[in-house]
């Protein structure tokens, strides 16, 4: 642990809190939302305090949180807001514009279920339904992770090779409102760790009395460049964020980032891939079945968006069984999103099972009972038995 | 000969002109007036945002690029006046000197983008909103807005062997709706009483130091309201005398008229040059008449708090 850091008991709302405010964010704009709300009514209560020196707007919507804070980013300033399910689909024009923009923007989504207006619970369907607007998404599995990510998040969003809006999602009830030790550094070293960018080039900033505007990129030719420029940003975010969190292990002496973390994969014979909060369960679940021999791992995606490709198929090639449990649903595929995705590696990695788990949904909780099947169904897909290739859990199992 | 007097407002018109000397609006809008006028008096260091809309290919640079040396912002219409909030509050907390320009037409104020007009308002964020209200979509294609009036024809609420244009409606008064928010500052003005309307931009940059302002500008259409491209003007004078757009303003609510006609013409004598109201009758023309005056008489009241 570093010297200077000290040991709290938070909620994961309250750590996205505490990361944004330990940042020294310029513009702080957002609107409430179950299970959100805890986040921008900690950073009320630490302005009122005096402890967070920032402009903080009220808005009358998720619409206005995202699109005041992408003209502020614009303008040169250091922006936040934090956003859930219908708050997320509400400012999705806003998204894109910020990303078309390149507006460094950072924004913590807890992830909730978009079905209907009583579905407030925890599911990734809104981080998927904004997957390609151009963002960079990470997945934070512990109060800790989120806390350190939304840090590691200014450094890869203001990059000035990057310059790319940041979303950090958790997931909603299970992260939101979990109470967690989590260590929370001293905001001299976040300002120390976030001073490199002051010492890059600067953006171009919009400032008044400068013959320079923005929002209308992309006329007639420059389109096209443009979303090349875009796309190969997103690709140089991956080595990016490599590299941050090496320099945030360095210094804050505990590893939060990386694309993916590989869990007992060295060895493996079959892997599962997951995300998010359900990660803890389903290492619980190997430490026991390490113990009766069988070879199983788990390879959590952390960053979704860029898609670690590579790292995926570093980890994954030569695995004879490969299970991915998505915790949302692809409309018009039978299969889990991230199984798509992670299908779209088949011919690089060789595996000869890939299965689909749904599973999750709207709270449903993901217990040991659940991964212990999963398993069985890996074990018994490995041997050669004929098996189901998306299966939706807890449908016709004991939870 | 006699000597002609200058206009009195060529003495609020203290800074350069930033725009190219031809614009690329339609014949006779009375646009470019308006656009010109606003950075020779609040300066050229305004920092001018706008969505997609008539003003855009100048202003924005939509297809074209743009016409002026402004710094620009273009927005989306669903968050105006969040943007303009946006960048206003981090030039205070940088101490960047700024006055930020928000400038749209009255389908981004009075529809799409109202919740976040209303919520910059009640908030009184410090920038200058200006909506040229030309009474609908005119840049899609003369389409029906909040602020279109009663049984006027366009391209959504057409002349029909069933419908009568712009029926059962009767538009929003956005300026009052605005004022009502007791804002710092609020106000009309239009291009035929040109002193009116620089006097009340000059007071709107004094005024955005205290909170937020809100300037109404009636912009006709000729392209939209068939009308002749040399009618603009008289269009707007015909307005003010009608009644139809009375001249006011109002600080943190407090109303007061900066100009009254002494005999208001009936509003048959401003809708007789509009094409867009040739079809009404003269029962439809009463009911047209009658929101006049009912807007009027709510001002009148107002006023005399």
């Amino acid at each position: 642990m570093k010297k200077n850091s000290k040991i709290k008991v938070v909620t994961g709302n309250e750590a996205a809190a505490i990361a944004a405010s330990l940042c020294r964010p310029d513009v702080i704009a957002a609107y409430p939302i179950t299970p959100q709300s805890e986040v921008i009514e900690k950073l009320s209560e630490y302005h009122a305090n005096g402890a967070l020196d920032a402009e903080l707007i009220n808005v009358e919507g998720e619409n206005s949180a995202m699109n005041s804070i992408t003209a502020a980013s614009l303008a040169g300033g250091r922006v936040f807001t934090a956003t859930s399910s219908w708050g997320l689909v509400f400012m999705y024009d806003a998204i894109l514009a910020a990303s078309g923009a390149r507006a460094p923007v950072v924004m913590a989504n807890v992830n909730r279920e978009t079905p209907g207006i009583i579905a407030v619970s925890c599911g990734q369907q809104d981080m998927i339904s904004v997957r390609d607007s151009g963002w960079i998404n990470l997945i934070a599995e512990d109060c800790q992770e989120i806390l350190d990510m939304l840090i590691m998040a200014y450094r890869l969003a203001e990059d000035y090779e990057i310059q790319l809006p940041v979303m950090v999602n958790y997931d909603g009830f299970y992260l939101s409102y979990l109470s967690e030790k989590a260590e929370i550094p001293a905001i001299e070293e976040v300002d120390g760790f976030l001073s490199v960018l002051k010492k890059q080039p600067q953006r171009p900033q919009l400032l008044p009395g400068k013959s320079l505007g923005c929002g209308s990129h992309g006329i007639l030719g420059g389109y096209l460049e443009l979303r090349y420029k875009h796309c190969r940003a997103l690709q140089r975010a991956k080595n990016k964020f490599q590299q941050i969190s090496k320099e945030f292990q360095k210094r804050f002496l505990r590893n939060s980032g990386g694309q993916i973390e590989e869990y007992k994969t060295a060895d493996a014979d079959m892997v599962i891939v997951a995300s998010g909060s359900m990660c803890g369960t389903i290492k619980t679940v190997i430490d026991q079945k390490r113990e009766e021999g069988i070879k199983i791992g788990l390879v959590r995606i952390k960053m979704f968006r860029p898609f670690p490709e590579e790292e995926l198929i570093r980890t994954l090639s030569g695995k004879k069984s490969i299970g991915v449990i998505d915790r949302s649903v692809a409309f018009g595929f039978f299969g889990g999103p991230i199984y798509i995705e992670i299908k779209t590696l088949a011919q690089d990695i060789n595996a000869s099972v890939l299965i689909s788990f749904i599973a999750g949904l709207a709270n449903i909780d993901i217990t040991v009972l659940n991964i212990e099947k999963i398993i069985a169904d890996l074990i018994d897909a490995s041997s050669g038995k004929p098996y189901e290739k998306v299966n939706w859990i807890p449908f016709g199992q004991e939870a | 000969m006699k000597k002609r007097k200058l206009s009195k407002t060529f003495k609020y018109l203290q800074h350069p002109d930033p725009f190219e000397s031809g614009l690329s609006f339609c014949a006779g809008c009375p646009l470019e007036l308006l656009i010109r006028l606003v950075p020779k008096i609040l300066g050229n260091d305004i920092v001018i945002t706008g969505t997609p809309s008539c003003s855009a290919p100048v202003l924005l640079g939509q297809n074209t690029g743009t016409w002026h040396k402004l710094a620009y912002y273009g927005t989306l219409m669903t968050g105006a006046a969040a943007n303009a909030t946006g960048l206003a509050r981090y030039y205070n907390r940088a101490g960047i000197d700024n006055t930020v320009v928000c400038f749209n037409g009255d389908g981004t104020a009075a529809d799409i983008g109202f919740s976040n007009l209303s919520g910059a308002a009640e908030r009184n964020e410090p920038f200058i909103y200006i909506c040229y209200d030309n009474e609908g979509y005119m840049n899609t294609g003369i389409q029906k807005s909040g602020t279109t009036p009663f049984g006027a024809h366009t391209s959504t609420t057409p002349v029909g062997k069933k419908s009568r244009g712009n029926k059962n409606r009767r538009g929003k008064n956005l300026p009052l709706l605005m004022a009502m928010h007791r804002i710092a500052y609020a106000a009309t003005a239009t291009m035929s009483n040109l002193d009116d309307l620089a006097k009340k931009l000059l007071k709107a940059k004094e005024k955005k130091k205290e909170g937020f302002v809100f300037l109404h500008i009636f912009c006709p259409c000729p392209t939209g309201w068939g009308v002749g491209t040399d009618k603009s003007i008289e269009l707007c004078r015909m307005a003010v005398k009608t009644n139809y757009y009375p001249l006011w303003e109002a600080e943190n609510g407090k109303l007061i008229f900066t100009h009254k006609a002494k005999k208001p013409k009936p509003v048959f004598e401003y809708t007789k040059l509009i094409k867009k109201f040739k079809h009404l009758k003269e029962d439809e023309i009463a009911v047209l008449q009658e929101s006049v005056d009912y807007n009027y008489k709510l001002l009148t009241k107002i006023a005399s708090e």
